[in-house]
């Protein structure tokens, strides 16, 4: 089936209209291929649901910008967050087109856009701000109880951004940014000169702490955001650097259990600044390739797990979401509403353009 | 007058009236001459301005210390307002030198609702180190100490004001210290702009061996995003609290009654830069209600002293409700990334403008 689609679409570059809200709802589930936040050309925040050819299969209205979706592919429930500093989270059923829960967060928190839901898909985390306390939580929700929030973990640390699941279905690793905010003063980052950015891996069942990694001395402006696991389960993240452009470091790096923090080789000179910038992480379907998506730059950034080398590096403009496609190859969207296939060496597979749409951060593969 | 004449002179009247068509449909600005305007009318000058006025201010935070008078508090708050005014047209060129070294926080530590400002100050007057206030001994103490936050705490002190005596003899050197960091500063950002090898140089010329701008488009926009950023900062931390119930923000330098010179000089800087940008001259015929429309949006912008009143040389008789200037604002915003922006060729991503 990925070798007609591919077929269909290789070397063209295809403009089709979205699909209308009435129509997309008559539409099965197992067309679905693909979810993303985005924003339609009048303004208004949605979730799409794609067909792997990029067509729109269903959307789900939001509120305001949304950012990241979890989801529990055996249940086919999802979760969109809002973009932080947002204090809603919209979750619906992929196989249904029963409306939405909407989840508003407890008084004093708001959400960083990122969540996992439980191996078994009864839970579900939420990476939040406790604003007065200063510190970062993982919020539990009850999806039986229509996603009542039931407790909290530490992050341990300020500003968790996205939260995964590990393979083993029971560790979480969390993505402590280290940058303290406040929603009233928007989206400005108020402890540049003293944030303590980290990769936490916590219990999910009991929130103990199993391992943290904190960046330290020359990588102390290193904000860890995103974060994937390859085969061998080693966690790679992409980080935002606060500190002097001229100082940025690679921003790409990988981290284990009783493995510290080590940042990827620079790749061979005059490749692209990243504009100290990921923007979503994703891995292959072996496992074995980590794709970065560096929006500022307009790059994605391919690297073998393995040998944490530089593999290729693709040019999209204003590229953001990453999701694996076949063994080894990944889709990117971005901002203009392009879709593209392509593999680990940078070679383009297919692209699709959809009008009027602007595709968010994350782009989440839904099988 | 022969046929031969009077063929010649119409000849010549049609040159005329072509030449005057041609005027009229001006060619929009290249990319480059996009970057050069903006560096020279609006970057160089505003730099230019904040170096000048924060060499005035330690002079006058001494003569306070020294003399504790009347004429001196005046002297010092007129020069720290030239200060405040001239950052906050530059608080929005987040990019470059003002991104190297954290001196846009070491400038200006605002908003801050934690009070860490505040917190910073009273650790430091508490233990009185003087390692603290020695020459450039203030540079590596938290950014919130470091400027133009910190020098208004010490200035607006009712209970310790800055002058001569013992008791306040830290305070002061602390205060000098803070003074002295804020003109290093402002000469770094000048010097990163200005020097040979620069960020104007880098602007100026791109290619593949600029390590951050490969084409005249990366550096033109850059610019339409430094626009972009100042229209959201101006309209999210200045107006928003104002409008919206619930959202809590203590407005810039409000102890020294500076909310209504930042915000006029924040409009003032941003006009500037759109002004120098010259975005509208790529709108296409059919897009003239944009022009009428943006008009309508800078006069009531500007007619605005940013906290609901009228200001001094406003383009309207009336005072515009605050809600009324947000909405422009974010108005203008839009029609920049949408439209504007897409005419000229320095399309913004949805993703590339903000991270997260």
């Amino acid at each position: 089936m990925a070798i007609d689609r591919r077929s269909f679409l290789l070397g063209t570059i295809a403009f089709v209209g979205s699909a209308p809200l009435g129509r997309a709802f008559a539409a099965g589930a197992s067309e679905v291929a693909f979810v993303s936040a985005a924003r339609r050309a009048g303004g208004d925040f949605c979730v799409l649901l794609l067909r792997a050819d990029g067509t729109v299969v269903r959307e789900v209205p939001l509120s305001g910008r949304g950012h990241d979706i979890a989801i529990h592919r055996l249940s086919g429930r999802v979760a969109v967050f809002a973009r932080r500093p947002g204090t809603f989270a919209v979750a619906f059923d992929l196989r249904s087109a029963t409306p939405p829960h909407i989840i508003t967060a407890s008084e004093g928190r708001h959400y960083y856009g990122h969540g996992a839901f439980s191996g078994d898909g009864r839970l579900l985390y939420a990476s939040e701000n406790d604003i007065e306390g200063e510190r970062g939580v993982i919020g539990i929700y009850d999806v039986a109880r229509n996603y009542k929030k039931i407790g909290e973990h530490s992050s341990y640390g300020v500003g968790p951004h996205e939260i995964l699941l590990l393979a083993d279905g029971k560790t979480l690793a969390v993505g402590n940014g280290g940058l303290d905010t406040v929603p009233d003063a928007g989206r400005v980052n108020l402890n540049l000169d003293s944030m303590e950015p980290s990769l936490a891996l916590v219990d999910a069942a009991s929130g103990k702490l199993i391992a943290k990694h904190a960046m330290t001395g020359d990588l102390k402006s290193l904000s860890i955001r995103h974060v994937t696991e390859d085969a061998a389960g080693l966690i790679w993240f992409g980080g935002q650097w606060e500190g002097a452009p001229s100082e940025t470091p690679q921003i790409v790096g990988s981290a284990g259990r009783d493995r510290e923090l080590r940042l990827i080789a620079p790749p061979a000179s005059g490749a692209p600044d990243l504009r100290g910038y990921i923007g979503s992480m994703a891995v292959s379907a072996d496992g074995r390739i980590i794709a970065a998506s560096a929006p500022k730059a307009g790059h994605i950034l391919y690297v073998d797990s393995q040998t944490a080398k530089v593999i290729s590096q693709s040019a999209l403009k204003d590229v953001c979401g990453i999701a694996p496609e076949g063994v080894e190859d990944f889709a990117a969207s971005n901002g203009f509403g392009v879709v593209r296939y392509e593999t680990p060496r940078a070679s383009i597979i297919s692209e699709v353009e959809l009008r009027d749409i602007a595709f968010d951060n994350h782009l989440r593969r839904v099988v | 007058m022969t046929l031969q004449q009077t063929a010649k002179i119409a000849l010549s009247i049609l040159a005329l009236l072509a030449h005057a068509a041609v005027s009229e449909a001006a060619e929009p600005p290249s990319h480059t001459a996009i970057v050069q305007a903006a560096i020279e009318k609006h970057v160089i000058p505003h730099i230019d301005a904040l170096k000048e006025a924060a060499a005035q201010l330690p002079g006058a935070v001494a003569s306070m210390c020294r003399t504790g008078s009347a004429a001196a508090k005046e002297d010092l708050s007129s020069r720290f307002r030239n200060v405040v005014k001239a950052y906050a047209g530059i608080d929005f060129l987040r990019f470059g030198p003002m991104l190297e070294g954290g001196r846009r926080e070491r400038l200006s530590f605002w908003p801050d609702p934690r009070g860490f400002v505040g917190r910073q100050l009273r650790l430091i007057l508490l233990n009185k180190d003087e390692a603290v206030v020695q020459p450039g001994a203030i540079a590596k103490q938290s950014v919130a100490v470091q400027g133009l936050s910190a020098l208004e705490g010490l200035m607006t002190d009712k209970e310790f004001p800055l002058g001569p005596g013992e008791a306040l003899r830290y305070r002061c050197e602390l205060a000098e210290a803070i003074a002295a960091n804020i003109v290093s500063v402002a000469d770094e950002i000048s010097d990163g702009w200005e020097k040979p090898g620069g960020w104007k140089d880098k602007m100026l010329h791109p290619g593949a061996d600029n390590d951050t701008y490969k084409s005249p488009e990366e550096s033109a926009g850059e610019f339409v995003k430094a626009l972009l950023v100042g229209l959201s900062l101006t309209a999210d931390l200045q107006l928003k609290p104002q409008v919206k119930p619930g959202v809590k923000l203590v407005p810039p330098f409000q102890k020294s009654g500076l909310q209504k010179a930042f915000y006029a000089s924040s409009v003032e800087s941003l006009r500037s830069l759109y002004d120098a940008l010259d975005l509208e001259d790529y709108l296409a015929p059919d897009k003239d209600w944009i022009k009428n429309w943006t008009g309508g949006a800078w006069r009531a912008i500007e007619s605005s002293d940013g906290v609901g009143g009228r200001a001094r040389r406003a383009p309207r008789n009336d005072a515009p409700p605050l809600r009324e200037v947000f909405d422009k604002m974010n108005g203008l915003r839009k029609l920049v990334i949408g439209e504007m922006s897409v005419a000229a060729g320095l399309t913004v991503g949805f993703n590339e403008l903000d991270g997260d």
